[in-house]
């Protein structure tokens, strides 16, 4: 039994010596049994059937969610109460979610980090001194990913962005933001509601500002996550000099509990806090700026979303679009119109249209057909 | 219908399984080990910008 603990933890026997550590060993096995026992007591109440529930029942099933998890993927108390961070063998998985290794509570790797150290690790036996440049030249381990690329597919092919709308530590962070109450950037989707607008011009030019802007998550992917590191290599380019989540979870906590961290922040921390800064002040009156423009984690799960076996399917038997209602669309704090693309690539599938749709048409889950045997439409609509 | 709906799902999930079977056995998972057991200054923002 100890020696499976102290694996577990990736202790040394001489650890347990230290009371704070045997406390953080607890305070883990309580948190891990807590939220273990929350998922179950959710599941047993088929909180999950978003259908079954109004949005005020989801939405707080939602927040119980990802707090949850949150807890449960950070709950290494020993790294929070010593400001150190988790070195057993559990960091060789990946989480689905942006949760930083470096953060004190973290059991597992984040995969956008994961995925820039495999592509950044340099093979030394084909690494050559070019006298030219006086510089060594580092040549790629690995050209491919293999293994956090198949550990995103799988992922992506059970549940696509489900992961960004319930198991994102740093979305959940987002949505608690946006709880704040100053008045909100949300723009109308609906054409009747942009013409009853003031300024129906400009607000159809911000909504096509927003739609180009969302394609920079992809060009961050491609450029900082994958290319920079490949080619250019010594850094894990996105996680240094554009990721909050890393300096929010990660840095912020461990220089507040280890001085020789904190002395060593210098005009790099300066910039990460400036960007933690912004998208947290902007996470206030717009939802999720992070997921919409820069996450590339986000990006990678979009692929997934329209061929996932979790999918939203629309019951056209029973959708009042026809009649004029919009709900779905205006409820989506994400801007999408599920009805005419009920798998948009922008969908973090939060459930918001669903819990919202007064006829209850927007079905989420694996099934092909309602209970009542009618075909879900999951395509976009024609 | 309900063939093609599983069909590539499930196509995509064993690539990713043979994915990772093949990441495994080239060594990757120690490197993802490596970096994530070490506290990453970088990834924190903990140092200079250069």
């Amino acid at each position: 039994m100890k020696d499976f603990i102290l694996s577990l933890f990736g202790l040394e026997e001489a650890a347990l010596s230290d009371p704070v550590v045997v406390a953080g060993v607890i305070l883990s096995f309580v948190l891990i049994a807590a939220c273990i026992a929350v998922f179950i007591t959710l599941l047993v109440k088929k909180r999950y059937q978003i259908t079954r529930w109004g949005n005020k029942t989801w939405q707080r099933t939602k927040l119980i969610t990802q707090t949850t998890w949150f807890v449960l993927t950070n709950s290494f108390m020993v790294g929070w109460l010593k400001g150190t961070i988790y070195q057993g063998k559990l960091k060789y998985i990946c989480v689905p979610g942006m949760n930083c290794y470096s953060c004190p509570g973290a059991w597992g790797s984040c995969p956008i980090g994961a995925l820039q150290a495999v592509l950044d690790d340099s093979d030394p036996s084909k690494s050559w001194f070019d006298p030219k440049t006086s510089t060594f030249v580092q040549y790629p381990k690995y050209w491919i990913a293999f293994y956090v690329i198949g550990f995103l597919m799988i992922v992506g092919a059970v549940c696509g962005r489900f992961i960004c709308g319930l198991l994102c530590p740093f979305g959940w962070i987002q949505d608690l933001l946006y709880k704040i109450p100053v008045k909100k950037l949300k723009l109308p989707r609906d054409e009747k509601r942009i013409n009853a607008m003031k300024h129906p011009g400009r607000v159809r030019f911000f909504l096509g500002v927003d739609k180009y802007l969302r394609y920079a998550k992809y060009a961050f992917l491609l450029i900082m996550v994958i290319f920079l590191p490949l080619i250019v290599r010594a850094n894990p380019w996105f996680c240094k000099y554009v990721c909050p989540s890393g300096m929010l979870i990660g840095g912020i906590p461990l220089m507040s509990m280890n001085e020789s961290l904190a002395s060593a922040a210098g005009s790099l921390t300066l910039l990460k806090c400036c960007i933690l800064v912004s998208i947290v002040v902007l996470s206030m009156f717009l939802y999720r700026p992070f997921c919409r423009y820069i996450c590339p984690l986000g990006a990678i799960y979009s692929f997934f979303n329209p061929i996932s076996l979790y999918r939203y399917g629309i019951d056209d038997s029973k959708c009042n679009r026809c009649k004029g209602c919009h709900a779905c669309a205006n409820a989506c704090p994400m801007g999408v119109d599920p009805v005419k693309t009920p798998n948009s690539l922008e969908c973090i599938r939060c459930g918001t249209c669903s819990a919202t749709c007064p006829q209850k048409a927007i079905r989420p889950g694996f099934k092909v057909k309602t209970a009542e045997g009618v075909a879900l439409r999951t395509k976009k609509n024609k | 219908m309900k063939l093609k709906r599983y069909l590539i799902p499930a196509l995509v999930l064993l690539i990713g399984v043979g994915f990772v079977i093949v990441g495994i056995s080239d060594g990757e998972a120690g490197s993802v080990l490596r970096k994530a057991v070490a506290i990453c200054m970088e990834c924190i923002g903990i140092g200079e910008f250069h």
